[in-house]
């Protein structure tokens, strides 16, 4: 239950993000999707048993109440794709690529913050 | 094998053609139409087998054995008639060529898609498998929007109508042709021609038959569908007189030719056919009525003449048949003829319009009386071929009284279709009339012209006087004509024509032709008057175009909303259809199996209420550096939900990837402005909308799978194996490099995909100017003095770290993946405060290329015992460690890593916008 509303928090906010003007927010968004998407992972597995699958000198006892490994070896790699991913979109805005195509950038290349925040406030109602 | 070598050199010499133009110009139609003939000489070298020795030239090379298809040709009487056409009018027209173009280069197109065109023609008519005939139909549509569309703005909309309408046929040739192999079993013509039995039985017969007719009333511009011949006629004159008027629009004729023995029996086939083509044949007269261009009279003659064709194979007597072949033939010559004197006179007086042009006769001669030759055939005026084409058409009206298909006591048929073909003969009588006196008669008012050279003319010469000569003796055709109607009919019937007939029905609906026609030419005032004021409130290209436009609007309206630039427009379609689905998908849930173990420990609660606090706040905040502040405590509960699930390797995998992601962010948030632009009010309301529904359908289906079942066998199987086969502990990690090694190198290749991406996306540093600093290179210049203290200092012991955790992952937490995080955290400690530009620095490309391939070879070692990625477990106590090919694999995952993590720090640090935003939309 806790993880199913764990999920649906991500998923929310995963989705609010992506729905953003902005690369940056989008990509935010996607990992929150992806975290969302590793817990459902997870979840396949059953969360009922909570033992790390480290099975060195276990007991048989030990192993009835372990968690399933393989949802765990999938969400492994899925993390470090992710990671990836965002990686990825970050490359994009820094190439250029849409985000906030309003912003100015100082000579060098630092952002003024009080210029930023007045040419945000005139964009409020911009198309995209 | 003839067939092959004449198709093969066609297509060597469309190839060619364009060199050729780019050193020859404009003379280039002289090679080409030796070529022609050539190749027509090789055609007709079979002539006494084919029709002397009733013989047939066959050719088959196996071409698409799964879908049956070979590559058949197959020459007798009707493809060679169809032959001759092609390639004899195809030598003109390059003889004509030469004199017509412009002087100076450029021409190479037209030449190559001309001669191609042949080519596909060729293809046409020699086509013994369906999928052939086929792929020549289109290969001639296609050559016929290159050229009409070759003449820029001017033709684009002509050419497009042409396309649409022709390709639309083709894609109903395409239907009719596939259902035609599937029902005979077989993709060979000549084969599925003599199942006639088997065809009509099946439940598609009368599809495949009006596909088929569809297909070529489309191709041969029939009404209502033949409005694009007339608009094709922006293409240059050389294209009209081969395309428009001799070849491609016959290419319906043949095609109806070859089909009709499968519906030889079907009145409704031969009714449809007939009143199509009377119909076209009467009111196509009309228009050329109507027209003041003479390239119009001569299209919509055409129009008009091919109705009289079809109309003809509509009667479908081997009587009918000899006349539609005959005077596919005459046409070819008087309109080709027709066309080219046309162009001459364009070219020499700079008009086609008869109301400006006047007694040219005076001036040019020749030309004049080559066009009276030609004009006289086509208003069927003895001696010319015209005349015995159409006494025979009347002859074949006149007999559908007594055809197989006509019911008992349908006496009248033949006299109503002869009654319209002689209507429609006269409007061709007059409108023949029409051309030569509105260009010819009168008095001459432009006295500064003369005559053309005889290389422009001859090539008109040619069919003109053979149109002669043929009426004179016709009976030079008898054979060719009576093996083309056996060929296409399977009924032996020996054709006779004479110029002669004595005194028969058909000579006095022949007078009384010249009679009507007469009187209309002479009356041709009120005539004119009297047609011009029968004007339909519309054309078909306008409804052509208002379909044409509707459909491309409804295409643009369906598209619209992807076609924003902002990512959320696309993305709320695919995930509102995630919403719908789901909640669809509820309405079948039956009760879901209780869960044997409870799902909820006390503890989560909090975990879960600390998720919703960062969640909510980072999807509020407006300041980029506390939404990545908050995106890492998001990250660092998440990795505390793994922990307490039992799953120490992800935790420890998510808490590095926090690490490494707020570190990389920081790099390219440094150049975009402190807070996020606001978005407008109601579409944060659509997108709080949107995601609330998706957070509570995932979060409902997560709940309805979550431990709803025991743990899995392959669980079980793993846990309780895992050690036993493969000698690692750490169950998860055994999966990641044993059980499932191919998934792992798989998603090393993506990862190593998006490392590459990415130097590709940014340029190399070293590759700009020198860099302006940013905040990290002014840390560089001294003001980090602890931070770069620091980072020499630990870097070097938090690699050590992530060598220790690659070397004991297979049994604790750790490994490849939490080894290369960790490892990419130490070079991001010794690097970052250095500076972009400073010291040496690992190279990321060569990490990810011998990381992908040592754990694709190591993959290979696996072939040793079996399979490929299978471990070697055979333990080698070096410096007391095992050494598995699993821990290699392992070494892989690693360095493939920290290739990425290497690639992001050196591309991002560097302290500039790269060029391509430089001056981009950031101004």
């Amino acid at each position: 239950m806790s993880v199913a509303v764990a999920v649906a928090v991500l998923v929310a906010g995963g989705v609010y993000l992506v729905l953003q003007l902005g690369l940056v927010r989008v990509a935010f968004g996607f990992v929150l999707l992806g975290h969302a998407a590793n817990l459902v992972l997870l979840a396949s597995g059953g969360v009922g048993r909570r033992t790390a699958p480290l099975v060195g000198g276990a007991t048989d006892e030990e192993i009835a109440t372990t968690a399933d490994p393989l949802p765990q070896a999938f969400a492994l790699t899925a993390i470090v794709i992710t990671f990836g991913i965002t990686v990825y979109l970050l490359a994009l805005v820094a190439a250029g690529a849409d985000d906030d195509p309003s912003a100015e950038k100082s000579p060098a290349g630092e952002p003024d913050p009080a210029r930023s925040e007045a040419s945000a406030a005139d964009e409020t109602e911009g198309p995209s | 094998m003839i067939l092959v070598w004449a198709l093969a050199t066609m297509v060597v010499a469309a190839g060619l053609a364009p060199f050729l133009a780019a050193r020859l110009g404009r003379a280039t139609g002289y090679p080409l139409a030796a070529v022609f003939v050539a190749v027509l000489a090789m055609v007709m070298s079979q002539y006494r087998e084919v029709v002397v020795d009733h013989e047939t030239i066959e050719y088959v090379r196996p071409w698409i054995p799964v879908l049956r298809a070979s590559f058949a040709l197959r020459l007798d009487g009707l493809s060679l008639l169809f032959s001759i056409v092609v390639l004899g009018v195809g030598a003109l027209i390059m003889l004509y060529c030469p004199r017509y173009l412009s002087a100076g280069s450029g021409h190479g197109r037209l030449f190559g898609i001309l001669t191609f065109f042949a080519a596909a023609m060729l293809t046409l008519v020699l086509a013994d498998d369906v999928v052939l005939l086929f792929v020549g139909w289109e290969l001639t549509t296609l050559c016929s929007f290159l050229l009409v569309g070759g003449r820029g703005l001017a033709g684009a909309k002509p050419a497009t109508r042409a396309f649409v309408i022709t390709a639309g046929g083709g894609l109903a040739l395409l239907a009719a042709v596939i259902m035609l192999s599937v029902v005979a079993g077989t993709t060979r013509l000549s084969e599925i021609l003599q199942q006639t039995d088997v065809i009509a039985e099946s439940p598609l017969y009368p599809w495949i038959g009006a596909l088929t007719v569809v297909a070529a009333l489309s191709k041969s511009a029939q009404l209502p569908l033949h409005f694009w011949l007339p608009d094709a006629m922006v293409a240059i004159t050389p294209v009209s007189a081969y395309l428009h008027a001799a070849t491609l629009v016959k290419g319906g004729v043949y095609v109806l030719l070859r089909f009709s023995p499968l519906y030889a029996d079907r009145p409704l086939w031969h009714l449809v056919l007939m009143a199509v083509g009377l119909v076209t044949a009467v009111v196509g007269a009309l228009f050329a009525m109507q027209q003041h261009d003479l390239k119009s009279i001569l299209a919509y003659s055409t129009v008009s003449q091919l109705g009289w064709i079809i109309a003809l194979v509509g009667v479908g007597t081997t009587a009918a048949l000899a006349a539609a072949a005959l005077h596919t033939f005459a046409h070819a010559l008087f309109k080709a003829t027709l066309f080219m004197l046309v162009g001459i006179i364009d070219r020499e007086a700079g008009s086609r319009d008869i109301r400006e042009l006047e007694g040219l006769w005076r001036v040019m001669p020749i030309t004049a009386t080559l066009t009276a030759f030609a004009a006289l055939s086509m208003a069927g005026i003895p001696p010319f071929v015209g005349f015995v084409s159409k006494e025979e058409a009347y002859y074949a009206f006149l007999s559908t009284s007594d055809a197989d298909w006509t019911p008992l006591g349908a006496d009248w048929t033949g006299g109503l279709s002869a009654g319209i073909a002689v209507l429609a003969a006269s409007l061709t009588f007059a409108y023949g009339f029409r051309i030569l006196h509105g260009a010819f008669g009168g008095r001459i008012a432009q006295r500064g012209l003369y005559e053309p050279s005889a290389a422009f003319w001859l090539p008109a010469a040619v069919p003109a006087v053979a149109g002669l000569v043929l009426g004179l003796y016709p009976q030079v055709l008898n054979p060719l004509v009576t093996r083309t109607v056996v060929d296409t009919a399977f009924q032996v019937s020996e054709a006779d024509l004479a110029l002669w007939h004595g005194f028969t029905v058909a000579l006095a609906l022949s007078v009384l032709t010249i009679v009507i026609g007469g009187a209309l030419f002479v009356r041709r005032e009120q005539v004119e008057d009297l047609v011009l004021r029968v004007r339909l409130p519309f054309t078909g290209a306008q409804v052509f175009d208002r379909v044409y436009e509707g459909a491309i609007r409804f295409g643009a309206d369906v598209g619209r909303p992807a076609r924003s630039g902002a990512t959320g427009a696309q993305l709320a379609w695919p995930l509102g259809a995630l919403v719908l689905l789901a909640g669809v998908g509820l309405l079948w849930l039956r009760d879901p199996p209780p869960a044997p173990l409870p799902t909820t420990e006390a503890g989560d609660w909090a975990l879960v209420a600390l998720l919703a606090v960062a969640v909510a706040a980072l999807a509020g905040v407006g300041n980029r550096l506390a939404a990545l502040g908050l995106l890492g405590v998001v990250g660092l509960v998440v990795a505390s939900v793994f922990l307490s699930l039992g799953a120490p390797d992800l935790a420890l995998t998510q808490v590095l990837v926090e690490i490494l992601t707020v570190v990389v962010a920081v790099l390219v948030l440094r150049r975009l402005p402190l807070r996020f632009r606001r978005v407008a009010r109601p579409q944060q309301s659509a997108a709080a909308v949107l995601a609330v529904a998706s957070g509570l359908t995932v979060g409902t289906a997560t709940y309805l799978l979550t431990g709803r079942r025991e743990r899995s066998e392959i669980a079980d199987y793993l846990l309780v194996e895992a050690e036993e086969a493969t000698g690692g502990t750490n169950v998860v990690n055994t999966v990641l490099v044993d059980f499932r090694g191919l998934d792992t190198l798989g998603e090393v290749a993506v990862l190593a995909v998006a490392g590459l991406g990415l130097l590709v996306l940014l340029a190399a540093p070293r590759e700009r100017d020198p860099a302006p600093a940013g905040p990290i290179d002014t840390l560089a210049d001294g003001a980090g003095v602890v931070f770069r203290i620091a980072g020499r200092v630990l870097g070097p012991v938090v690699v050590l770290l992530s060598v220790w955790l690659l070397l004991r992952g297979h049994d604790e937490p750790g490994g490849g993946f939490i080894a290369a995080l960790v490892a990419g955290a130490g070079v991001a400690i010794m690097q970052l405060p250095r500076g972009p530009d400073a010291g040496p620095r690992l190279p990321a490309r060569p990490l990810i290329a011998a990381g992908l391939g040592l754990a694709a070879v190591t993959g290979a070692l696996g072939f040793l015992d079996g399979s490929y990625l299978r471990p070697l477990t055979g333990e080698l106590p070096v410096l007391g460690l095992k050494l598995t090919s699993s821990l290699v694999f392992d070494v892989g995952v690693f360095l493939v890593v920290v290739g990425l993590v290497v690639a992001a720090l050196d591309r991002l640090a560097s302290g500039q916008v790269p060029v391509a935003a430089g001056d981009g939309d950031r101004r």
